[in-house]
């Protein structure tokens, strides 16, 4: 080969080894560069799919026990250095679209329910009020004792009946259901003490004579009758439940103490937040067998303006519970005075029988009436028969009588025109 | 506070759907302790003191004052059933509080014949 050949193609060798060379270590650079990028991107997709993950598996669900009520708090990111980015973002969207239509579909649900129970309770407490209609009506028609001691028991239990369905058309939003004009604070607590199983261990003592304002007797009427519900179910059967009606400045407090077992602070608490009236009232979640008392008191406390507080303990150990009704709501109510008995003498027995033939009579033949002696009370007097002349009279014509009557009323006229001199008839 | 025109525990009774039912007020007994007591039998209040009695027995026991009703009357004026009223009434004979008699007898009553008459001549008025 030649000489002169040999160097060029060292150099051409050379040049191409030299730009091989760069364009490997270029190669090299670019590969590493790649591979640096592709980790990146690996990683920020896997962090994006956890995201997701957690977003679809512990978000979500949270948020949507969040709006159901339950009490949880809705976790953020799973990665903390996604906070501003678009995804993170665009999760916060789907989250809140979610957030927004499980709300509406609670609330359309919370809707039906109430809406339904509320037809339900309605046509039961009708039901249970037409009951009671008949009840009463059988009540004045029946004498005997043992009748009326069933329907004693038949009213008794119509009674808690109808507290119950009316408590649940109450929690429902519905209104109480009865119209009633005032009525005493005694007969609004000895009502409620109607409502309630154990009547027979409440002692009612009222030392105020004044009334509860009829739009609402009825609420009152419900409210502590839930309240003594609670506090004859809370204390043993041989204790007494005592209910005081104290006068204030400001109002009227119903105090009911029991001697039962009492609330811990967290029951107080909970207590306190039902019966504030500010917490709506999920009908969904009262509990199996569902604890009404506090939550209807505090849906008529929200609605009628007194206040129940259950904060105190009784004398007695156990829970003291005071409904405080204020001025707004009270009244004086008119008593219509009843018919007293007039002073008069003693009832009168027989008196003895004469011989009608001496008995002075009428130019029309009727008896004259005389002042009869009054007997001594108490005195049993034998029926006598009536003697035989007077049984066998001949029965006198419809016309001799009229004129008999006529000239009856006309005396009975003449003798209503009032002596002005004469004490008996002024007043 | 503006008085009342009525109180509504009356009212009420009318339809029968009384504020306080009438087992709150005999405690739960529909049978009287004593069965002396019919609808005409009379009575009158034979103490003036009402402490230790519960405000039904008040209220007749105030009706009762100063003279003698029926118990068909006292049980309408306490507006709650006869019956009922029987239950209240046979407590309080018991504890002394009200004298009961037996009505006036028959003999005392206008006979049949005279009441025929009054009504034929009140019907030849009409």
């Amino acid at each position: 080969m030649d000489q002169s050949l040999l160097v060029p193609l060292f150099w051409c060798l050379l040049a191409c080894g030299a730009v091989g060379a760069v364009l490997l270590a270029r190669q090299r650079h670019v590969t590493t560069r790649l591979r640096a990028r592709n980790a990146e991107v690996e990683q920020a997709l896997r962090i994006r799919e956890e995201e997701v993950a957690h977003l679809a598996s512990v978000r979500l669900r949270a948020m949507v026990d969040s709006v159901n009520g339950i009490g949880v708090d809705v976790p953020g990111l799973l990665h903390p250095r996604l906070q501003d980015t678009t995804f993170a973002q665009d999760l916060q969207v789907v989250l809140d679209l979610v957030a927004d239509s499980e709300a509406k579909a609670v609330g359309r649900a919370d809707e039906w329910v109430k809406t339904s129970l509320q037809s339900m309770a309605r046509a039961v407490q009708s039901l249970a009020a037409e009951q009671q209609i008949a009840i009463s009506a059988m009540q004045e028609q029946h004498d005997d004792p043992l009748v009326l001691e069933g329907l004693l028991r038949i009213d008794h239990a119509n009674s808690q009946l109808g507290r119950r369905v009316q408590a649940v058309a109450v929690l429902c939003g519905a209104w109480p259901g009865t119209q009633r004009t005032a009525a005493e604070l005694v007969d609004v607590v000895r009502g409620a003490v109607s409502r309630i199983r154990d009547y027979l261990r409440v002692e009612v003592r009222s030392r105020v004579d004044l009334a509860v304002v009829d739009t609402a007797v009825e609420p009152v009427v419900l409210a502590v009758a839930e309240l003594l519900d609670n506090a004859a179910r809370s204390s043993q059967s041989g204790t007494t439940v005592r209910v005081d009606v104290q006068g204030g400045h400001n109002g009227v407090s119903i105090v009911i103490d029991d001697a039962g077992v009492g609330m811990n602070s967290e029951l107080i608490a909970k207590a306190h937040r039902l019966l504030s009236g500010t917490e709506p009232v999920d009908v969904r979640r009262l509990g199996n067998p569902p604890q009404t008392g506090f939550a209807v008191c505090g849906v008529l406390v929200a609605k009628y303006g007194f206040r129940v507080s259950v904060d105190t303990t009784s004398p007695y150990g156990g829970v003291r519970a005071v409904v405080f009704l204020p001025n707004e709501l009270l009244t004086r109510v008119e008593r219509p005075e009843p018919l007293r008995a007039q002073p008069r003498a003693t009832p009168v027995a027989a008196p003895p029988v004469e011989d009608p033939a001496l008995r002075p009579t009428t130019l029309n033949g009727l008896p004259v009436r005389r002042r009869q002696r009054p007997v001594q009370a108490g005195v049993g007097v034998a029926p006598r028969s009536r003697p035989a002349e007077l049984q066998a009279a001949p029965p006198r014509s419809p016309e001799q009588t009229a004129s008999g009557i006529g000239a009856w009323q006309q005396a009975s006229v003449a003798g209503r025109v009032i002596d002005p001199h004469d004490e008996r008839t002024s007043p | 506070m503006n008085p009342a025109p009525a109180d509504g525990t009356r009212t009420d009774w009318n339809t029968g759907r009384a504020l306080v039912r009438p087992h709150v007020v005999t405690g739960g007994r529909g049978t009287p302790s004593r069965n002396t007591l019919d609808h005409i039998t009379l009575i009158t209040a034979a103490r003036e003191d009402l402490t230790d009695l519960g405000p039904e027995q008040c209220r007749l026991m105030r009706v009762c004052l100063g003279g003698w009703l029926s118990v068909a009357e006292v049980a309408a004026n306490l507006r709650l059933p006869t019956s009922v009223t029987k239950v209240l009434l046979a407590d309080l004979v018991d504890s002394g509080h009200i004298t009961a008699t037996a009505p006036a007898a028959p003999a005392g009553i206008p006979g049949e014949q005279l009441l025929k008459d009054v009504l034929d001549g009140l019907r030849a008025l009409l």
